[in-house]
């Protein structure tokens, strides 16, 4: 699988912005705030989070509003919201492309979730709002796992295509923030308990993998992915920052 | 200023050694940095630490974002609307705007005010709510507002810019005859007067061109000329 590739501040008129792309999904984020609140929904002691993701194709429907659903709660956790009353913090998440097994059948189906698309999503939402300079309590990455079953015994996938997931008894979202906690967690299908451990396990591991080490050291053992998003996001954003600040 | 930029995420632990520690001064923490009781410091914005210990202050830098309005800071506030004792300023695009109280201005009395109306630029200081008193600098009359980046106005607001920051488009410009003025506000706004209007867009353009392609110091004397050429 390719590796992350990503642009940062890119759009001239928003305040932050990224483009994100990663196993086949590539998505652009636009990020404004903190900006004023509209009288009926402002909350006085906190800043409101709006995420708005819309489809690579068409107007966004019930399944982009479930993912800004899952999104939202997990943005609002990093966010210094208190910092900012009667504030609204815009997140706007554009999928510009998407593997091409995402939308097979998804018109005349019933729209239907998309979980491996919520990682990437994730992932350009954050770039966007560092690069946004809003106030974040910490940085967080997410994973996608696919479990599948076999006469041999499960499975785990990390990172898997469209197709794995089309084949997979288990598809699971992820996210951890850098300290190691849960940040996020959605499933889709059917497991056992012992299963859902593994599952804990392994994204724990693909996520927070060379935190305490500073590098990326302890390699190996889960195949093609290569390094840690978030050492990814630091190497972009400390690029960025050295251009921009290049006088000092 | 050390040698190595150090850069943080939010949320990273910063080494106790990077922190600077006086005697006898408070440590005062700048933007991008939060306080955690007891005695942690965790940054809350992806930039470098910049720690200045003859001040015992640090903070976190960043050049992009939106103008986040704090106590002590000259900006360049646009009048939206007067009310009976105060003139509402905007200070950035969809925020909420600030209060200017009219008495405020120098040498202002409940007689004699000055009259700003909607379109008018105040140069102003950013002060508490809750301290009342505003001491504004008074209206900018005539020339023209640039936007411009957060980190430029930054730039273009340090004592010696030309040296520290290696900005030398207004005094190049300065130094070839063209005569203007400029305030900057920390709120990303640049204002330009002259009595040429060529000259008012040629010095907003230059800044302008600096800050987004972020010029050395030859390409910014290298744009001065060209400038300068256009002029005459």
């Amino acid at each position: 699988m390719a590796p992350p590739a990503a642009e940062l501040s890119h759009l001239p008129k928003a305040d932050g912005s990224a483009n994100f792309s990663f196993g086949g999904y590539t998505i652009t984020a636009a990020v404004n705030g903190p900006v004023e609140a509209q009288r009926r929904d402002e909350n006085p002691f906190e800043a409101l989070v709006d995420v708005n993701v819309r489809p690579a194709a068409g107007v966004g429907g019930t399944a982009e509003r479930q993912l800004e659903a899952i999104l939202q709660p997990a943005l609002r956790h990093l966010i210094a919201i208190r910092n900012f009353p009667r504030c609204v913090v815009q997140v706007t998440l554009q999928v510009m492309e998407a593997p091409e097994n995402a939308y097979v059948n998804s018109k005349v189906m019933q729209p239907r979730l998309n979980l491996g698309i919520i990682p990437s999503l994730l992932h350009a939402a954050m770039l966007g709002l560092l690069t946004a300079a809003i106030p974040l309590n910490t940085v967080a990455s997410a994973t996608c796992l696919a479990v599948t079953n076999a006469t041999a015994g499960s499975t785990i996938k990390v990172d898997p295509s469209p197709t794995e997931i089309d084949q997979a008894t288990s598809v699971h979202v992820l996210g951890f923030t850098a300290g190691r906690d849960l940040l996020l967690a959605e499933s889709e299908g059917s497991f056992t308990a012992e299963e859902w451990d593994r599952v804990l396990q392994t994204a724990e591991n693909v996520c927070c993998r060379g935190q305490e080490t500073g590098n990326d050291a302890e390699m190996g053992g889960y195949g093609a992915e290569s390094e840690n998003v978030l050492h990814f996001m630091r190497s972009v954003l400390e690029a960025k920052a050295a251009e921009s600040l290049h006088w000092r | 200023m050390s040698s190595e930029p150090i850069f943080v995420l939010p949320g990273d632990r910063i080494d106790a050694s990077l922190i600077p520690s006086h005697e006898k001064k408070p440590l005062r923490l700048g933007p991008g940095l939060r306080h955690v009781p007891p005695s942690d410091l965790v940054p809350t914005l992806a930039g470098q630490l910049v720690t200045d210990r003859q001040k015992n202050a640090i903070r976190v830098e960043t050049a992009n974002g939106r103008y986040i309005p704090r106590v002590g800071e000259l900006v360049i506030g646009t009048v939206n609307k007067s009310a009976q004792e105060v003139y509402f300023v905007s200070l950035s695009d969809y925020t909420a705007p600030a209060l200017l109280p009219q008495l405020s201005f120098e040498s202002a009395t409940k007689k004699t005010r000055p009259i700003l109306l909607p379109g008018a630029l105040v140069y102003a200081r950013c002060v508490s709510a809750s301290t009342g008193k505003a001491d504004g600098l008074g209206p900018l009359v005539g020339g023209m507002l640039f936007t411009i980046s957060l980190g430029m106005s930054r730039l273009l607001m340090m004592p010696k810019k030309a040296q520290q920051g290696r900005l030398v488009v207004l005094d190049e410009l300065a130094d070839a005859g063209v005569q203007f003025e400029t305030a900057t506000g920390r709120n990303g706004r640049l204002w330009v007067d002259s009595d040429s209007t060529k000259a008012i867009i040629a010095v907003g353009r230059a800044i302008q061109e600096t800050d987004e392609k972020s010029l050395g110091v030859d390409e910014q004397r290298r744009l001065v000329k060209k400038l300068i050429k256009e002029l005459s």
